[in-house]
């Protein structure tokens, strides 16, 4: 098993960091390059919804982030310091009129990381909220 | 303007060229801003972007409200295959389609 560990402050700039980091990680995974993108963008939700709605952008508070390769597994936990979350909504949200003509321009996240990896869970507690992800390596990849 | 679009114009067309990267939580508010430069027909190029997440999307969606509001037409141009995948995910494709370069050439 291989193990990669990040621990970033709660500005959206570091996100980045955590982004660069799924690159090669995803790379070294030997996903496609398409694979890639879905990955780093699952993450970059993730560390968002940690910053923002777990930590709620206190700077002092971390995120961590652990990417675990296992055989054909690769799991991402990603953990805030939070006081947990009482609900996550995954469901399918979509640019529509109404959400438009109501201001209703946010939300996209967990759905898109509904659809990007191939399974998630999540736990919350007043302790923090970890939301792990897992993809994994497929022998025709798109 | 600020330096993360770089404006172009020609009659009733302009295209907002994104300097930046990364369409993220941190070039959202700046993106977001710019949508007062829309003109009747606006074209946003994504040749420099090679990311974008629900916070860019949000502050994109500032340009689809105006220009719903406006009556102006807005258009993408140089969109990667992920992300026309990810704008077809989230429906965006629908107020904001994709044109081709060579299809603005009639309005030079």
């Amino acid at each position: 098993m291989h193990r990669v560990e990040l621990n970033i402050p709660s500005q959206p700039i570091f996100e980045r960091v955590v982004r660069a980091s799924a690159a090669e990680v995803g790379a070294a995974f030997g996903f496609s390059d398409e694979r890639v993108e879905d990955l780093k963008l699952a993450i970059s939700e993730a560390v968002n919804n940690a910053i923002d709605h777990g930590n709620r952008g206190e700077i002092s508070k971390l995120v961590a982030v652990v990417f675990e390769i296992d055989g054909d597994k690769l799991e991402i936990r990603i953990s805030d310091q939070g006081q947990g979350l009482e609900q996550f909504n995954p469901t399918r949200h979509v640019v529509d009129e109404q959400n438009l003509e109501q201001g209703q321009l946010r939300g996209f996240g967990m759905y898109l990381i509904s659809e990007l990896v191939d399974d998630y869970e999540v736990t919350s507690s007043q302790k923090g909220t970890v939301l792990t992800l897992r993809l994994y390596r497929r022998e025709t990849q798109p | 303007m600020s330096d993360i679009i770089r404006r172009e114009e020609f009659g009733e067309v302009v295209i907002l060229h994104i300097t930046t990267t990364s369409v993220d939580a941190v070039s959202a508010a700046a993106i977001s801003t710019e949508y007062t430069a829309m003109r009747p027909i606006t074209v946003l190029d994504f040749r420099e972007v090679s990311f974008i997440n629900s916070a860019g999307i949000s502050a994109l969606l500032k340009f689809v409200v105006s220009a719903r509001k406006s009556g102006y037409k807005l258009f993408a141009m140089h969109v990667s295959p992920h992300h026309q995948k990810i704008f077809k995910m989230v429906e965006m494709s629908r107020f904001m389609p994709t044109i081709d370069e060579r299809d603005l050439a009639e309005y030079r």
